[in-house]
């Protein structure tokens, strides 16, 4: 044990130092990013309140429907947090440089696999614990829960997370085995195809769309019998969702029961981990050291044609972007990521294919127009958050290397635009893909598909500018595994700023769009205020746009021409 | 070709380079020596336009790095103590980013970079990944990448880091032949040996302040030490004679 807490102390002293060595920004990113994240955690807490509250007041099936969207937010987390572990546990048991020390040192495997347990652990689960607190709470709340229940939670949620990182670490030590993880993109091949199947399983699993269905079921029986039927008995997020519905629903033996086996199985984990790693660790670490192949470096016909479509850039611009295209293609951590694209795109779309509108009371050609307007909105926040991923870490990803950029004849100003450029491009393909396949299976009229399509096209603008400015800002340079660029403080900023940028943009162009959707319907024309409203309407949403295209650039070109310590 | 004047760093109450002022011909060796932490590695950074100057400039042949930087950084070449790259580059593609970033054209490009591979012994290695190579390797490549686009200028952060002997040999020979050729080099560096071997003029810099600059034998008669090797002249200018006291307390 004291071989544990010797190689933890360097985290926590690090840890330590880092709050006292605190600066005036430092304290102003801390405030702000406290009360953006009050702000997001308060979110979360409404939504789910509302919800729940008028869930309690539909007797029989309100219980059964907030049990089911209980286990919805468990299985998420589960999925989330397995995914995230495997990604901080090929980091840090196996790609961290102190792993040179600390191999050299006469150091237990059983202690380097139980610090860095405890390390990815924290690493990759504090967020989801943060943020699922509102839900919790939430629940407590609508479901006017004592003490026990808020005492209880933790022995719930704590063993939950161990399992979690239990399953993960050990899949990671599993994959390691197979590929070495320098060659890291077959993992990620895998890992990648495992979380899009992962994700379409539990799509299919909760078949979301029958619970708004009732008439697709034979009898009221058949759809009790549905939503009521466990997701899977055997996963550790149904045992979670069992404790905490048995506390919820005041079934306290259940608790007991499900509690014990969270318990059981994660601590059963750890040890039987503990003896894997004791037994095949050494071998995996060596095989983690061997280098990868250089995809490419021979295929001049690639990079031929790459120097002649990009031929009219000057030459700086040219040869950065090219250079981000072979280090993207050949770093597994980020194409990768075009596996769980696609598994967005694909759900999202499926999404809206299975909609069932022609059930609902309303006209179906008004419905077909207010959800493609809602899906604008929703096609904003899946480029933001594909844009978190793919455009905010393009400043990061340069790494220790930005010496490079800062020491040539390169400016930061033109070096930012070229990294914007790309990006846009990128997003822009995306956003219109995304928005002009949806609206044609929604069969929406001409004018909104034209709304649609050329709010999205502006607001793609706003965001890749907000990405790649928040990823100037707040750069990462030092983070070892590309995948976690995104998770620290400037992606949360992002991510919160986004959400607000695309919210205020739907809110005022809803007016508008109902007053148009309306005067179609009645077959009516627009009165002259109504006009001038709508132009005003327009007129602000491209105001805010060009604000949120200029500023966060300037600022971004300004933070990194500033930037000293990389 | 080099002026630095008053320059000055600080990094909130430490002030890490303290009004230094020099001045380094076109050809020549430039040596600058000091203790660990005493500011050498800031003053480079500033000289590369990595870090900016608190008060105080840097000149690279009459272009201000801080009102000019492009210009300034155009007819410079920088080499780095640690040699961070991109890992997932060939070295042949490296040198081609490089290349394109300092406005060489193509076709220049081509035979300088078949040449600076063929000069550094990276040829064999011109077309597999970096993230694969040695530390010698890197900095060898590194070397490569500061030349491709012919500098007048070379600032160098403790050049003979990583390298092995042979490696070490061709640096001095390069650094020697590219100050023939008119090309003002800058160097730090922790070898004394090296510094008395190859500079015409050595500064040495203690706590942020030059406190010697010339030949070696400007320095002999500044510090009034009586040894000739450079070593007494640096450990009696910096202060730092207790050393063998230390040494021989911990062979106790």
């Amino acid at each position: 044990m004291n071989q544990v807490a010797c190689l933890l102390y360097p985290k926590i002293t690090g840890f330590k130092n880092r709050l006292r060595a605190y600066d005036r920004g430092t304290v102003t990113r801390l405030i702000v990013g406290i009360v953006l994240g009050l702000g997001f955690w308060a979110g979360i807490f409404a939504v789910f309140y509302r919800v729940l509250t008028y869930l309690t007041g539909i007797a029989g099936l309100g219980d059964i429907l907030a049990a089911k969207l209980l286990s919805m937010v468990f299985l998420t987390f589960f999925s989330l947090l397995i995914f995230s572990n495997i990604i901080t546990a090929l980091s840090s048991y196996f790609m961290s440089e102190e792993l040179q020390l600390i191999m050299s040192s006469p150091i237990k495997v059983a202690s380097l696999y139980l610090t860095k347990f405890i390390e990815t652990t924290v690493n990759s689960s504090w967020m989801v614990l943060l943020f699922s607190l509102p839900v919790f709470l939430s629940y407590g709340i609508a479901y006017h829960q004592g003490p026990l229940y808020y005492c209880a939670l933790p022995a719930a949620v704590i063993p939950f997370i161990i399992v979690s990182a239990a399953l993960g670490i050990g899949i990671a030590l599993g994959l390691t085995m197979v590929f070495p993880a320098r060659r890291i993109r077959d993992i990620m091949v895998l890992l990648s195809l495992l979380l899009g199947i992962g994700l379409y399983c539990m799509f299919r699993y909760l078949q979301p769309e029958k619970l708004v269905d009732p008439e697709s079921f034979r009898t009221v029986v058949e759809y009790f019998a549905s939503i009521e039927a466990p997701t899977s008995a055997f996963l550790p997020s149904q045992w979670a969702t069992d404790a905490v519905s048995a506390l919820l629903f005041s079934a306290r033996n259940g608790a007991l029961f499900n509690l014990l086996l969270l318990w059981s199985t994660g601590l059963a984990g750890i040890v039987i981990l503990q003896r894997l790693f004791e037994a095949v660790y050494f071998t995996a670490w060596t095989k983690s050291q061997e280098a990868g192949s250089a995809r490419l470096a021979k295929h001049t016909t690639i990079k031929n044609m790459l120097e002649r479509a990009l031929a009219r850039l000057c030459p700086q611009s040219r040869a950065l972007i090219i250079k981000d295209l072979f280090c993207f293609l050949r770093d597994s951590s980020q194409w990768s990521q075009l596996f769980v694209l696609s598994a967005i795109i694909f759900i999202y779309l499926y999404n809206i294919s299975v909609l069932p509108l022609e059930k609902s009371p309303f006209p179906t050609i008004y419905l077909q127009n207010f959800i493609s307007f809602l899906n604008l909105g929703l096609a904003g926040f899946t480029l933001a958050a594909v844009a978190v991923r793919f455009a905010f870490p393009a400043i990061s990803i340069e790494g220790e290397s930005f010496w490079i950029i800062k020491s040539a004849p390169f400016s930061i100003r033109k070096f930012m635009w070229c990294k914007f450029w790309l990006n846009c491009l990128f997003l822009l393909v995306l956003a219109e893909v995304l928005i002009i396949s949806s609206n044609y299976l929604l069969r929406v009229d001409r004018f909104m598909m034209l709304v649609s399509s050329i709010t999205i096209a502006i607001m793609c603008f706003g965001i890749t500018s907000l990405s790649i400015g928040c990823g100037a800002a707040y750069p990462r340079f030092d983070v070892e595994n590309k995948a976690q660029i995104p998770t620290g403080f400037g992606g949360l900023i992002y991510m919160i700023l986004a959400i607000f940028f695309i919210g205020i943009v739907i809110v005022l162009e809803a007016g508008p769009v109902y007053m148009v959707l309306m005067a179609q319907l009645h077959r009516s024309s627009l009165q002259t205020p109504q006009l001038v409203r709508i132009c005003i309407a327009f007129a602000a949403v491209l105001v805010i746009n060009a604000l949120v295209f200029f500023v966060p650039m300037k600022i971004g070109i300004r933070k990194l021409s500033e930037l000293e310590k990389f | 070709m080099i002026t630095l004047s008053h320059l000055t760093k600080r990094f909130n109450s430490l002030v890490a380079v303290n009004d230094v002022c020099l001045e380094v011909a076109q050809g020549e060796l430039f040596g600058f020596l000091g203790p660990n932490g005493a500011g050498k590695t800031t003053t480079i950074k500033m000289m590369a336009g990595l870090m900016q100057p608190t008060s105080g400039s840097v000149a690279i042949s009459s272009r201000d790095i801080a009102q000019d930087p492009e210009a300034a950084k155009q007819i410079t070449g920088f080499i780095p103590d640690r040699p961070y790259l991109y890992g997932k580059l060939t070295a042949r593609e490296f040198l081609h980013f490089i290349s394109g970033l300092y406005r060489v054209p193509q076709a220049e490009a081509e035979e300088r970079i078949a040449q600076l591979l063929e000069l550094f012994n990276l040829t064999q290695w011109a077309d597999e990944l970096i993230e694969g190579f040695s530390h010698g390797m890197k900095q060898r490549l590194v070397m490569s990448s500061a030349l491709i686009h012919r500098p007048r200028v070379l600032i160098v952060d403790e050049p003979m880091v990583g390298l092995d002997p042979a490696g070490a040999k061709l640096v001095k020979r390069i650094f020697k032949g590219l100050c023939e050729a008119g090309v003002t080099v800058f160097m730090s560096t922790h070898t004394l040996e090296i510094a008395e071997e190859m500079c015409g003029r050595i500064g040495i810099i203690q706590d942020g302040r030059l406190i010697a600059a010339g030949t070696i034998k400007e320095l002999r008669e500044m510090s009034g030490a009586m040894g000739r090797r450079l070593e007494e002249i640096f450990f009696k200018l910096t202060g730092e004679q207790e050393m063998g006291a230390l040494i021989e307390a911990l062979r106790l």
